[in-house]
């Protein structure tokens, strides 16, 4: 099949492999013996620089980053920044994979500890698939956590954006994971089931559908992050109105790190008209351009989202994108435009539409409406300094990261967990005592 | 009494004239002596005398589509007359049930004789042995292939060794989103034929693509086809080439892999072209004038050009039956018959089902 870039000129030819090659491949993975710790290390690092530095089949990685800003829409600068995650995720999987290391667990068996008795942090499958978004490069640099925690892991890359699994798997293998230790697996639906069956553990991006399917299984769903950020009394919005901005716009938008909806205890209308005025100067630019911002998609998939925010929205105050947010590049794609809209209750439904481009959803809330407008947050940042309510939403099993003052929603760092570690997922503890 | 049209038993190594044969067969099977019920009840209303206004495979088009109506027809009235009062009938068989309702069709020993005789000419053809055990993953009644197949394995002197497939029950499952009850069903049937592979002396195996595909999942059945099995006949549903492929080349580098393709409809099956290369489609030409197959668009029902996909078209034209005008459920690529072969009407290639079919949603599935 063809892959196209946003514009509908075709970029590259996607091959898609059989589920009797899955099967077989699965099967390789399985019977693979894993690289020792050290050499995973080493490996990994190695891969980093060839991912960075060397021309892979093909296209040096300048060429790369832009095919990957065509293709996705994702702006230059946001696939500069992801790759570079990706390149820092491959020198630091092998610790950051550990963090998620119970305290009373050592990594070995060899460890002085056992003697005595000891927790050791073991691997509860040898598999690990992914099926892949093609939304953004940058949960490319979560997988490999697993392969430093001693997984083999099966990657189903998007068939939008196949290029950066592409890219790191060739250099991975470059670098010295044999070709039964990481493998790419482009396939139909049917075939991408079969990745899952096969594997010990799974590792899926998708829509509430997805989460509801896979929630509890041997699947980890990674869904809508709907991450919001709350201004209480007694914060003045003003003093953090470029957090709150680049919460939103950052990356184009396109990240569940984004925020969705802000919660601001008074009147929403001077935030949202503030928000509104910053992100209607952003300019309209191709995805390639060093000073794009905002993601580009296919015209008629832009149209799309268009008129479905439009539908959605009715009843809510405009601020931005009331009358559209599609500006037509003339080339056959589109630059998806911010919209800000203003609620006139913190549970409106709208509340809680997550879509691919900066769109945010600004509300009245008050302590009496309590934490439940704030739930379901893949991301919380809150302007507060109350004890109580951060007790509360820190408890709040539904807010998987909160970050508590001016700190916008997209900040994320090696080491510390996006959604939970995944080695939460994929590692138990064992007791092992010896002589 | 009557009697037979010696053109209507031609010799299989012999060429009638096709359109000929076609008016011999009219004749038998609209005269009252001879016909059928089902075709001399139906002849009135035709609004053209099957006798004189068909001058040959031209005209066939004239003919409706009436397959439907062996959904429920009595199975008697389809013997022809010509056949006495004691027909040799093999067994009557039901249409796969895919698209609906099934149909049903009788099968007369004087035609099983003619198809097995031509089909074990292609069999040979392909290299499959004589005289070697047949392992059939088929489904019998009301299904026709597993029955043919094992007289067919007897024909070629060998024992035919069977595991049922019931593929309307699959089907069911899928429909219902039952997918890991399929799934149990299918890893069943590859229990069964384990015990097989691993006691009896299999020289070809026959099964459908999903049953090939989990037999190869298991690693040690195999190497044990590989090693036993001299000729893997695949059938039911298609397979992508890049699959063909792995199997011939990575899975059963050894075993002689082919294919076949037919429908109870035309009461038989043609073997994949022999001699056809990984990069070429997997054609199938039928055993003509019996089996007739026309390629066509499926809004204006014309024939398609050469390489072009369209919708396939079979007639079946025997001293045993008489079924004109048969869309099937399957599109195919129309490709000229063998050079140097023989053959009325096109080969086709490539077979994919239609999805949507007589406005029932088509369910492929483990079968």
């Amino acid at each position: 099949m063809t892959v196209t870039d946003v514009a509908g000129a075709p970029v590259a030819e996607l091959s898609l492999v059989p589920k009797l090659f899955v099967t077989r491949a699965m099967d390789a993975l399985r019977k693979a013996r894993t690289l020792p710790a050290a050499e995973r290390t080493a490996a990994l690092a190695r891969a980093g620089r060839i991912f960075a530095e060397e021309t892979v089949d093909g296209l040096t990685f300048e060429e790369y980053q832009r095919t990957v800003a065509r293709v996705s829409g994702v702006p230059m600068g946001v696939v500069r920044a992801a790759t570079a995650a990706i390149i820092e995720a491959t020198e630091v999987a092998p610790v950051a994979a550990y963090q998620a290391r119970p305290v009373g667990a050592v990594d070995d068996w060899r460890a002085e500890e056992t003697r005595r008795g000891s927790a050791v942090w073991t691997r509860k499958g040898d598999v690990f698939a992914v099926h892949a978004a093609g939304n953004h490069p940058g949960p490319h640099s979560l997988w490999v956590e697993a392969l430093a925690m001693g997984y083999r892991v099966a990657v189903r890359p998007s068939r939008r954006e196949p290029f950066t699994p592409h890219r790191l798997i060739s250099a991975l293998r470059a670098a010295g994971f044999g070709a039964d230790q990481v493998v790419l697996l482009p396939t139909d639906y049917d075939a991408a089931d079969e990745i899952l069956r096969s594997a010990d553990y799974g590792l899926v991006y998708g829509g509430d559908e997805v989460v509801r399917k896979y929630a509890g299984t041997r699947v980890l769903p990674q869904g809508p992050g709907r991450s919001k950020m709350l201004v209480p009394a007694g914060t003045d919005w003003r003093d953090h109105l470029d957090t709150i901005v680049d919460s939103i716009a950052h990356q184009g938008g396109v990240a569940c790190i984004n925020a969705t909806t802000v919660l601001v205890e008074g009147d929403p209308a001077p935030l949202a008209q503030a928000i509104a005025e910053r992100l209607a100067a952003i300019p309209s630019l191709p995805p390639e351009d060093e000073k794009a911002v905002l993601a580009v998609q296919p015209a008629e998939g832009a149209r799309k989202l268009e008129a479905f925010l439009l539908a959605r929205a009715a009843g809510t105050t405009a601020h931005l994108g009331g009358d559209g947010i599609v500006e037509e590049l003339g080339d056959g794609s589109a630059v998806l435009r911010p919209a800000v809209h203003q609620l006139d209750r913190p549970d409106a439904e709208q509340a809680g539409i997550e879509l691919p481009f900066p769109c945010v959803w600004v509300a009245p809330w008050s302590p009496a409406d309590g934490i439940g407008p704030l739930r379901n947050s893949l991301v919380l940042t809150a302007f507060t300094d109350d004890e109580a309510l951060i007790d509360e939403l820190l408890a709040e099993p539904t807010i998987s990261n909160l970050y508590l003052g001016d700190h916008p929603t997209y900040w994320i760092r090696p080491g510390v967990p996006h959604d939970s570690y995944l080695g939460e997922f994929l590692m138990r503890t064992k007791t092992v005592i010896r002589d | 009494m009557s009697t037979v049209d010696p053109l209507l038993e031609f010799p299989l190594d012999t060429q009638p004239d096709p359109d000929e044969f076609l008016r011999a067969a009219l004749r038998w099977h609209f005269s009252p002596e001879t016909g059928s019920p089902f075709w001399i009840e139906r002849a009135g209303t035709l609004g053209f005398d099957p006798l004189t206004d068909i001058g040959g495979f031209a005209d066939l088009g004239r003919f409706p589509n009436l397959a439907n109506e062996l959904r429920d027809v009595r199975a008697e009235d389809l013997i022809p007359r010509g056949y006495g009062d004691r027909p040799d009938v093999v067994g009557v068989y039901e249409s796969g049930g895919t698209t609906g309702a099934p149909k049903r069709i009788v099968l007369l020993k004087e035609w099983l004789d003619r198809l097995l005789a031509w089909s074990s000419g292609q069999l040979d053809r392909h290299g499959v042995p004589q005289g070697v055990n047949w392992l059939v993953v088929a489904p019998t009644g009301p299904h026709m292939v597993g029955d043919v197949i094992k007289r067919q394995t007897a024909f070629r002197g060998g024992l035919a060794f069977t595991v049922d497939l019931d593929p309307r029950w699959v089907k069911k499952l899928i429909a219902d989103g039952k997918t890991a009850e399929a799934g149990a069903y299918a890893e069943h049937i590859v229990d069964q034929v384990a015990f097989l592979l691993q006691t009896q002396d299999i020289g070809v195996l026959m099964c459908t693509p999903p049953v090939l595909e989990r037999l190869a999942r298991r690693e040690d059945l195999a190497k044990l086809i590989d090693e036993k099995v001299k000729a893997i006949n695949w059938v039911g549903t298609q397979m992508d080439a890049d699959t063909r492929y792995l199997y011939r080349t990575e899975v059963f580098p050894k075993a002689h892999l082919y294919s076949g393709y037919g429908s109870t409809m035309i009461l038989g099956n043609a073997s994949e072209r022999p001699g056809l290369t990984d990069d070429d489609p997997c054609i199938y030409d039928p055993f003509a004038p019996h089996m007739v197959f026309d390629v066509v668009d499926p809004g204006t029902r014309e024939t398609v050009a050469y390489g072009e996909r369209g919708q396939v078209v079979m007639h079946h034209v025997s001293k045993s039956l008489f079924m004109p005008n048969n869309l099937e459920r399957d599109y195919a690529t129309r490709v000229p018959g063998p050079e140097g072969v023989w053959q009325i009407g096109d080969s086709v290639a490539d077979i994919a089902p239609v999805q949507e079919f007589d406005n029932e949603t088509v369910i492929e599935g483990v079968y």
